[in-house]
């Protein structure tokens, strides 16, 4: 495992080299493609002199607006359309032709409905991480060992206690990959709502910089959205670890 | 042992929508204390009798009766070992054994010493805090049976609970379990396909075939049993009388 993660980090640095190389000894033009070392500048100029980071708070907050919201109403709407049937036959055609529908599509009409700002890229961004956990939760809280449902029901538990004391701590795994797609996903809903209707953020930055010409700035920040969706995401893994783990109190708790 | 019936299934019959009718007129009494098996073939109604005792499943005529009351659902007198452990893999094996409890409320002091000691009778004191994916087969099956245990039922209800197991294990397993249900006084109604597990462990032994329960065999061995008696020559005979009625039954 830690020989992968070395192997991955010279694959990544060796690119990286490659890169640089080619950029040098091709003489591309920086507006075209900058060089790495040309990017780190900018990287850090951005970073040092303040730039950066308000742009970066505001997409951050959006994101994490948006992850909250979508993935919250994605649990409980999976849990909705997982506990019953009818539910689900009347409700699932239009989740799905809700999903169907490109959200890029539906950003000028965001604008129209709440104008400038936080609020349609919050909406947004809510949008694209609500299916990962409907879908991820409603199919997990179906999917439950019919032995175990028999068992619950020989212990007589009522249909609250099912949910909270087995399927729920049975689909955790399920769930938290959901949660794990959304994550990533949020950025890119962030982002693209950014780049339609703002003026602050990192979205909207990359607008700014493709204006000005300013390449090596959109690479930064391209940086940027990369590192944290990764950080997103490795927060999400621990969290998982967390919830999965044996010393967790999650699923031995008493409702 | 054998007392007045507490447990009566009163000619049950049930039909599964996709399958027709699986049960029929089934009648069978269970006295306080009394191991009874059910032994027949794959398919032919045994596990839905079983749930039928226990109100998993609701016959379309006939009543089970617990105690003179009609069982309409599952209740706190009955205890339930399905074919496999089904134990909760993200709680530990004492957590599994208390979940009755839990699932009701906190555990009292008094319910974990309980469960402590079920788990100590069982030879699994030490692996209380395991989780059950760390046990071997035999090991998950004795939580299971321990779980079905913590609240002191009335009367247990096994589905085929040693089938998976090794030789040595399940021998292990049915000599351990006889000696608990004897401290416990609990009845049992016991499905297997298996005819030397069916003696070893029963006071009757009821063949089942085509969905019908034929007279039951009385098993005439002393208690306690030990697993040395499934060598002697009455042991065997009764296997061998055993297999003669299962025969005739499906000639």
């Amino acid at each position: 495992m830690k020989r992968d993660a070395i192997f991955a980090t010279l694959l990544g640095l060796a690119c990286l080299a490659t890169w640089e190389v080619a950029v040098r000894v091709g003489h591309t033009s920086p507006l075209v493609l900058p060089a790495p070392s040309v990017v780190a500048r900018s990287l850090w100029q951005g970073l040092s002199s303040g730039y950066l980071w308000p742009h970066i708070a505001h997409t951050l907050t959006e994101v994490v607006l948006g992850l909250l919201l979508g993935a919250s109403m994605g649990f409980a709407g999976g849990v909705a359309l997982g506990e019953s049937a009818r539910l689900r036959g009347v409700l699932m055609p239009y989740v799905v032709i809700s999903q169907v529908v490109p959200k890029l599509a539906l950003a000028p009409l965001f604008i129209v409905w709440f104008g400038f700002g936080t609020l349609p890229t919050v909406v947004m961004t809510a949008l694209i991480c609500f299916f990962p956990l409907l879908e991820n939760t409603a199919t997990c809280v179906q999917q439950v060992d019919a032995n175990k449902l028999e068992l619950f029901r020989m212990l007589r538990a009522s249909p609250w206690q099912t949910l909270w004391r087995l399927k729920l701590p049975a689909g955790l795994p399920n769930i938290m990959a959901g949660v794990r797609v959304a994550a990533v996903l949020a950025w890119v809903g962030a982002v693209v709502g950014e780049f339609i209707g703002a003026s602050r953020g990192l979205g909207a930055l990359i607008i700014a910089a493709q204006g000005s010409m300013d390449t090596p700035l959109m690479f930064a920040v391209l940086t940027v959205i990369t590192v944290c969706g990764l950080a997103f995401y490795k927060a999400c893994e621990g969290l998982e670890r967390y919830l999965l783990n044996p010393s967790s109190d999650f699923s031995t708790r008493t409702p | 042992m054998l007392t007045m019936p507490f447990l009566q299934l009163e000619a049950l019959h049930f039909a599964y929508p996709d399958r027709g009718e699986v049960v029929r007129d089934v009648c069978l009494q269970l006295a306080p204390g009394e191991i009874h098996c059910l032994i027949g073939r794959s398919g032919c109604g045994k596990t839905t009798v079983l749930k039928l005792a226990a109100g998993l499943l609701t016959p379309q005529q006939g009543q089970v009766q617990l105690k003179g009351c009609t069982v309409q659902q599952p209740t706190s007198d009955m205890g339930f070992v399905f074919q496999s452990p089904t134990l909760l893999h993200w709680l530990s094996v004492l957590d599994n054994v208390l979940l009755p409890h839990s699932l009701h409320g906190l555990v009292t002091a008094d319910q974990r010493a309980y469960g402590e000691q079920l788990l100590a009778q069982m030879g699994l004191a030490a692996l209380r805090d395991d989780k059950p994916q760390q046990l071997s087969g035999g090991q998950q099956s004795r939580v299971a049976i321990a779980r079905a245990l913590i609240t002191r039922p009335a009367v247990l209800f096994m589905d085929e609970p040693f089938a998976a197991l090794d030789a040595i294990t399940r021998d292990e397993l049915q000599r351990d379990f006889l000696a608990l249900c004897h401290q416990h006084g609990t009845a049992v109604l016991f499905v297997t396909h298996d005819m030397a597990e069916a003696v070893y462990l029963a006071d009757q032994v009821s063949l089942m075939h085509a969905g019908r329960i034929h007279a039951p065999l009385h098993i005439d061995l002393p208690r306690p049993r030990q697993t040395a008696m499934r060598y002697t020559p009455v042991f065997n005979a009764l296997c061998e009388q055993l297999r003669h009625a299962m025969d005739a039954t499906l000639s």
